[in-house]
């Protein structure tokens, strides 16, 4: 039997944004979003947990430094940090900004700092409902 | 397949030093940071435990809660309040990471439990706050 071991780091960051389709009309928006839609934009205090899955270094006893995963995650996460995602992050222009596609983003800008150790993220929008993005061999 | 799990939640405190001997003071504090605080430091641990197993058809358990707090906790003792790096014998080669804890809590525990029939450890997690925790799982294979 061999053992996995995996260590998760916790952040926080708080955004706006506003759930709109440019596809579809205000009120098709308006009936698909509901609140989500409010024309002025709303915001959550996202909670993000990132995982990292590999062989604990024998040296060190650890799977990564901390510095490292820590260095990653401010990297991403600070330039979503008390912003409007839909108006101030490029990638939120052309993706609506629910926790599907931020968590689909977030994985994409990790990746290019942790590479293959990058296991698992979950994003908690709110403390009631999180998405969630795993590695799967 | 379906799989039932059954998980407790456990807590205990203890200190810790991130040092390796082999090391100059530079590199030890270059790589384990506030880690190597020289009287150690604390926590407040929390640890989940995950039992999966059959459903005995009498009782509706895979195991009795009481048990696995009695087995756990015997376990803990050794771990509570204590300076893990010399009060416990498990880090004498081996720095006590959240990692290195979490893989001997998951040793010791399973040695418990796998002498019991039809249940298994199916996971662990110990958090040492509240924002870092570590897993430790079955493998597939």
């Amino acid at each position: 039997m061999k053992l996995q071991v995996s260590l998760s780091r916790v952040y926080r960051f708080s955004a706006a944004h506003r759930l709109h389709a440019p596809q579809m009309d205000d009120e098709g928006n308006a009936r698909l979003y509901d609140k989500c839609n409010n024309l002025n934009g709303h915001g959550h205090d996202y909670t993000l947990e990132i995982t990292i899955r590999g062989r604990i270094d024998q040296e060190t006893g650890m799977i990564i430094p901390l510095q490292d995963i820590d260095r990653a995650a401010h990297s991403v996460i600070d330039p979503l940090d008390h912003k409007h995602l839909d108006m101030e992050v490029g990638y939120f222009r052309t993706h609506r900004s629910t926790g599907e596609e931020i968590v689909q983003y977030l994985w994409d800008q990790l990746q290019n700092f942790l590479g293959d150790k990058l296991f698992k993220i979950k994003l908690w929008e709110t403390n009631n409902n999180y998405f969630e993005l795993e590695r799967k061999s | 397949m379906k799989q039932v799990t059954i998980s407790k939640k456990f807590e205990f405190s203890a200190s810790h030093r991130y040092w390796k001997p082999d090391w100059s003071d530079e590199k030890n504090k270059q790589v384990f940071g506030l880690c190597t605080s020289p009287y150690g430091h604390g926590h407040n641990y929390e640890l989940h435990v995950t039992v999966s197993g059959t459903v005995d058809p009498v009782t509706g358990m895979i195991i009795n809660l009481s048990t696995l707090k009695e087995i756990v906790n015997k376990i803990i003792e050794r771990f509570d309040h204590k300076f893990l790096n010399l009060d416990t014998p498990y880090f004498k080669d081996r720095v006590p990471t959240t990692e290195n804890i979490a893989l001997v809590l998951f040793e010791l525990i399973d040695e418990r439990l796998s002498k019991r029939e039809n249940i298994k450890l199916q996971k662990i997690r110990l958090y040492e706050r509240h924002d870092l925790y570590v897993d430790v799982w079955r493998g597939e294979s």
